[in-house]
């Protein structure tokens, strides 16, 4: 199993949703209102006067089979429009209850 | 959940939210009456008190002076003025705007009561009645008629005026000049005195003829009969055959001793319309009416009544003032009408999209209809100040909407789907959004909270305008965004654009004008100096301009309705006046063919009663009443019609003073300067005026020049010699009644005829009372039945009494009042004022400046108090948004450059500085300010995101330039129409629009340059300071 941590443009939250529906991932948890910025490019998202955009963030924990699929539905969502901005990262899980 | 979050969410709920309030806004617009201005109720109550018999002076001791001692008293009382005239007395009290009048009228009441026990037993109840507006006429008709005429009373009561009575809200109707049916008795006091008779007798004789009266009933059988004796007349003939009995016992008819006359009784007024014999009828509406409504429903009625007329008989209008008002507000209406569309326009050139431009275009309407169902729950009209608030806000209710718009916009192009787009665009700007509203709301919302007559005026354009632009941030954060999240959608970018596209032919052009905006922006930074340098002279220099405006109170409108009353040599008899006045007609026919309607009124209708009030002109005074033809079929303008009047009107040796005006309602009355003679002594004062007249005459900016105290009247004086009457047996009361009886005559009894009562009248024939001689021979009877000889019991004296005394605040005054012309109500008061220096005032007298030019002071300085107060509020608005006390001040630098604008416009178009365009100049505070915040909050953005200080000025500058551009051009063309002043009562709203245009224009193009370059002042230091100080706060990092 892995944790996928995708955190995207609160603009893109329908999508991400639908993605993951789309690909049959039932459980996720989802966070409104993070902010933060991309280590090379693009604007950061901070929620105030000067950078008025923020972002949501969701961890879903898939199977191992499912991380690529997952990766490029992120890839294809990011195509549509760079600026908008989406990031999805994987890690293991060791356990789970 | 947020708002926009909601509105886009649940699209339907929105929509219908917005349907109820155009339906319930529909509907007040649909209820709401007409008026010219918001409801306005003078403040002032008067005090009217007869006191039959007393000349002007003895009234003024008597009568005004106590009552006026005691009503000093009264509360929140701003100005006590009086006039003493022969019976009457008239104070009137006025009051500052916000006093609750019924309260001010009980205190009146009260210190009346207290001193009514201390005034002449003679004195009638003093009567305490509110001025009111309704009182003028709301319509004058003129009815003409040939053969017809001598019964027109009765024709017009029973077919006019009691029908039109009943129409809703009509207050009353009155007449004037009707011909009056009365029987006069004119004795030969020969005869009289042949046959021992006297007036007194004949009157009595008749009283005691034309009787009817019940004797009671008497029962016959099973009956019982009411016995009546019947001896009224039946006809007016049998008067003169009523047997009269002389104390001789002698039997002869009256018809021996005196000629009976049934016909029209003697005339002290004389009306004619374009010169036909006339009758005057005024329709008054009830004080809480609507005057259009009233208008309407009347002239309907009146269609129909006309019918029922007989043929000869024509009633014509010679003034209506409800058309003036329809005029004024449907040309007002439709200057909404094309700001509404210049706006639309300028937002679809600026964003090229039909479907954003509609979205946008939709909050103009919904903003605009929620200020009438504020008006209709205020109980208040659609009026000129409510629409010009309209046209005013029509411009700006767009700009929130915009910028929601155009944030949303970017989103979907990012390829954000709408509806996502417009909850997260709009989360990105509502706050800005609201804040740039608030600036806004700081220079409108205080304009409510001014008094006097400016802030009646002011409140409710203040109040429009709030709640408009309240409503239309409201509708940017809810509307635009469900509607963007239905209507907009990703253009696909067509791959080969037609020629004549939006992204072919305009876009480029904005480009350019971008790049071109970019590069003078780097030019004037680094020429910051000289351009501040060249600015400030510019600034300094539009000062100086300030001289050159002439200023007056509210711009004059021309109502295409002129009155003038000229006056001839007091004590002038009616016929030779009604002579003056056909020479006059006659020149106004033939030299003004623009007077479609002239109705002539010579002499006046009896005296007393509140009719004094507004009367005071004698058989010397010829008022007139004129209606030109439509604006636009004449050339002349109704002011230089009055000008060519004057100059004829002094060709006339008879006429001793005229006042010919323009205006016709209480707004515009007051565009005079009055100056103010106070003094006790009655001649010094009154020769002081008429110097200070004659010199005001000589003033070429001064017209219709006049002097409140009217020229002594000659009067005969019958002075009885008490010791002689007394050896006689006679008193003065006895002596003059019998003076009245005889020439003024005495009213034996009426005489009924069809339902109606005509006066009989007894008096000497016309030929026995002509001459001071006649007088003197009159005889009156003593106790013991003597004939004895007035002239052998008084003297009989010519003198002049001064027909009125006026005060102010309890001291005599004598005003002298002047109309501009060709000049404007500022420098015709600086002029008179030089006058008044150059004249030497005698010890004991006082002159001052008064009249429209001191509403004009005192509501400038209100405009004054309300900018500076504007100043404050927006200052604390963008110091908290700004989070500095700084960054305010950049921004207020490109305000001084706006009031540049403001005379530098109203000085080319050559307009005058009223309180119609100070508003303006108040309200461009407001604009200008928004303008710069949004060019001055970019530049701080960029600066945050990293943008060294040039860079960021300078990619602010190019990307603000369009929304400032926008909101500038917006604004100015939807004020534009205004400006143009077409259509009648336009003059009036003119100059706020030439102010707004001329501000906006100039200070737009400063702003993009001063502003910038103050900011790079301003701000280098700050920015190296930040620096410094967020490094010394976490000084942890460089630690070693």
């Amino acid at each position: 199993m892995k944790a996928i941590f995708i955190v995207y443009n609160q603009a893109h939250t329908e999508k991400v949703e639908y993605m993951l529906d789309r690909l049959q991932i039932r459980g996720y948890t989802q966070w409104t209102g993070v902010y933060g910025r991309g280590s090379e490019d693009g604007d950061p998202h901070m929620n105030t006067h000067t950078w008025p955009e923020s972002n949501s963030a969701t961890l879903t924990i898939v199977g191992d089979d499912k991380v690529d699929v997952v990766l490029d539905s992120v890839r294809k969502l990011d195509s549509l429009n760079t600026e908008v901005g989406v990031r999805a990262f994987v890690w293991n899980i060791e356990k789970s209850y | 959940m947020s708002i926009y979050g909601n509105a886009v969410r649940k699209p339907i709920t929105t929509l219908m939210i917005f349907m109820a309030i155009l339906v319930v806004g529909g509907y007040s617009l649909y209820h709401l009456p007409v008026n010219l201005y918001p409801d306005i109720e003078y403040p002032a109550i008067s005090v009217l008190t007869t006191y039959s018999g007393a000349n002007s002076q003895e009234i003024e001791t008597n009568v005004t002076d106590p009552i006026e001692q005691s009503l000093n008293t009264v509360s929140d009382l701003k100005d006590m003025t009086s006039v003493s005239r022969d019976n009457v007395s008239v104070i009137t009290l006025e009051f500052e705007f916000e006093t609750d009048l019924s309260e001010a009228a009980n205190e009146i009441r009260d210190a009346v009561g207290m001193v009514e026990g201390n005034l002449p037993d003679e004195v009638e109840d003093p009567v305490v009645f509110k001025f009111d507006a309704s009182m003028a006429p709301v319509i004058v008709y003129a009815v003409t008629a040939d053969e017809s005429y001598e019964g027109i009373e009765k024709i017009l009561d029973n077919k006019v005026v009691n029908p039109l009575k009943r129409v809703e809200g009509v207050g009353a109707v009155n007449l004037r000049g009707t011909p009056t049916r009365e029987i006069e008795i004119a004795a030969n006091p020969h005869k009289l005195k042949a046959h021992q008779l006297s007036v007194k007798r004949l009157g009595n004789i008749v009283r005691a003829e034309n009787l009817d009266m019940s004797a009671g009933d008497i029962e016959m059988g099973q009956m019982k009969y009411p016995l009546r004796t019947e001896g009224e007349f039946d006809a007016s003939y049998q008067i003169k055959n009523i047997p009269i009995t002389t104390p001789a016992g002698k039997t002869l008819y009256m018809k021996d001793v005196a000629t009976v006359n049934d016909s029209i009784g003697e005339k002290t007024i004389d009306e004619k319309v374009n010169g036909q014999k006339a009758v005057r009828m005024m329709v008054m509406k009830q004080s809480e009416a609507n005057t259009v409504t009233v208008a309407e429903g009347v002239n309907e009625r009146l269609t129909e009544l006309k019918t029922s007329l007989p043929e000869d008989v024509k009633i014509q209008t010679v003034f209506d003032s409800s058309e003036f008002i329809n005029d004024s507000i449907n040309n007002l209406s439709q200057t909404v009408l094309y700001a509404f569309i210049f706006v639309v326009l300028v937002v679809l050139f600026f964003l090229g999209r039909w479907r954003a431009t509609f979205i946008i275009a939709l909050t103009i309407p919904i903003a605009l209809i929620v200020s009438f169902i504020y008006l209709y729950l205020t109980g208040s009209t659609i009026n000129l100040i409510s629409l010009a608030a309209l046209a005013v806000a029509i411009g700006m209710v767009v700009d929130d909407a915009i910028v929601v718009l155009e944030n949303i916009t970017r989103h979907i192009e990012r390829g954000s789907s709408p509806r996502e787009a417009a909850t997260y665009a709009t989360n990105e700007v509502w706050l800005a959004v609201i804040v740039t509203t608030l600036t806004v709301v700081a220079i409108f919302l205080p304009m409510t909270m001014i008094g006097g007559l400016t802030g009646v005026l002011f409140g409710q354009l203040g109040w429009i305008v709030t709640i408009t632009i309240v409503t239309s941030t409201l509708a940017a954060i809810s509307l635009t965004p469900m509607l963007a999240s239905k209507l907009l959608h990703l253009n696909q970018k067509r791959s080969k654009p037609s020629r004549f596209n939006y992204d072919r032919t305009i876009r480029p052009m904005l480009d350019r004008l971008d790049n071109w905006y970019g590069r003078v922006l780097q030019w004037s930074l680094h020429n910051k100096k000289a351009i501040l340098g060249v600015s400030l002279a510019i600034f300094i220099a539009s000062m100086f301009l300030t001289n050159r405006i002439g200023t007056e109170f509210i711009p004059q409108a021309d109502q295409g309705r002129m009155s003038m009353t000229v006056e001839l040599q007091p004590g002038t008899r009616l016929e030779k006046s009604v002579r003056v006045a056909r020479h006059i007609d006659s020149i106004i026919y033939d030299a003004f063919p623009e007077v479609e309607v002239l109705s002539t009124s010579t002499g006046s209708s009896e005296s007393g009663g509140i009719a004094a009030i507004f009367n005071s002109g004698g058989s010397n005074t010829i008022d007139y009443m004129m209606h030109l033809t439509a604006h636009e079929k004449r050339k002349r303008s109704v002011w230089e019609v009055a000008e060519g009047i004057r100059q004829h009107l002094r060709d006339i040796p008879e006429v001793k003073t005229f006042n010919v005006s323009t205006g016709g309602n209480q707004m515009q009355g007051t565009n005079n300067v009055s100056v103010e003679v106070y003094g006790h002594d009655l001649q010094q004062t009154t020769l002081l005026a008429h110097r200070l007249s004659d010199k005001i005459k000589d003033l070429s900016g001064a017209r219709d020049v006049e002097i409140s105290r009217k020229e002594a009247r000659p009067e005969l004086k019958i002075v009885p010699q008490r010791d002689k009457m007394a050896q006689l047996g006679l008193s003065t009361a006895q002596v003059a009644s019998a003076l009245n009886n005889r020439v003024d005559g005495m009213l034996a009894s009426r005489f009924r005829q069809g339902g109606e009562e005509y006066d009989i009248m007894v008096r000497y024939k016309k030929e026995y009372r002509n001459s001071i001689k006649d007088i003197k021979n009159i005889k009156v009877q003593n106790p013991a039945g003597k004939d004895i000889l007035i002239s052998e019991i008084a003297e009989v004296r010519e003198f002049y009494a001064p027909p009125n005394i006026e005060h102010k605040n309890r001291e005599r005054v004598v005003t002298i009042s002047s109309k501009p012309y060709n000049t404007s109500l500022g420098e015709l008061a600086t002029s008179v004022q030089k006058v008044i220096d150059d004249t030497e005032v005698p010890e004991g007298a006082m002159v001052e400046v008064g009249g429209g030019y001191e509403d004009q002071q005192e509501s400038f300085r209100t405009l004054l108090m309300l900018l500076v107060m504007g100043l404050i509020l927006v200052y604390i608005v963008m110091a908290s948004q700004f989070e500095s006390f700084r960054m305010p001040f950049i921004i207020m630098f490109s305000l001084p450059f706006a009031f540049t604008g403001v005379l530098l416009a109203l000085f080319i178009t050559d307009t005058t500085l009223s309180v119609i365009a100070g508003v303006g100049a108040v309200m461009l505070i407001g604009i200008v300010v928004k303008n710069a915040i949004v060019l001055v909050d970019y530049i701080n953005l960029m600066r945050d995101r990293g943008n060294d200080l040039d860079q960021a000025i300078i990619s602010s500058g190019k990307s603000r330039l369009r929304p400032v551009l926008m909101t500038a051009f917006t604004t100015a063309l939807a004020m534009l129409p205004m400006a143009l002043g077409i259509g009648e009562g336009a003059e009036i709203w003119m100059p706020m629009g030439v102010a707004v245009i001329g501000g906006l224009v100039f200070s737009t193009i400063v702003t993009m340059v001063i502003v910038p370059i103050a900011y790079r002042i301003f701000a280098v230091r700050a920015g190296r300071a930040n620096q410094k100080k967020v490094r010394r706060e976490f000084s942890f990092m460089d630690m070693e």
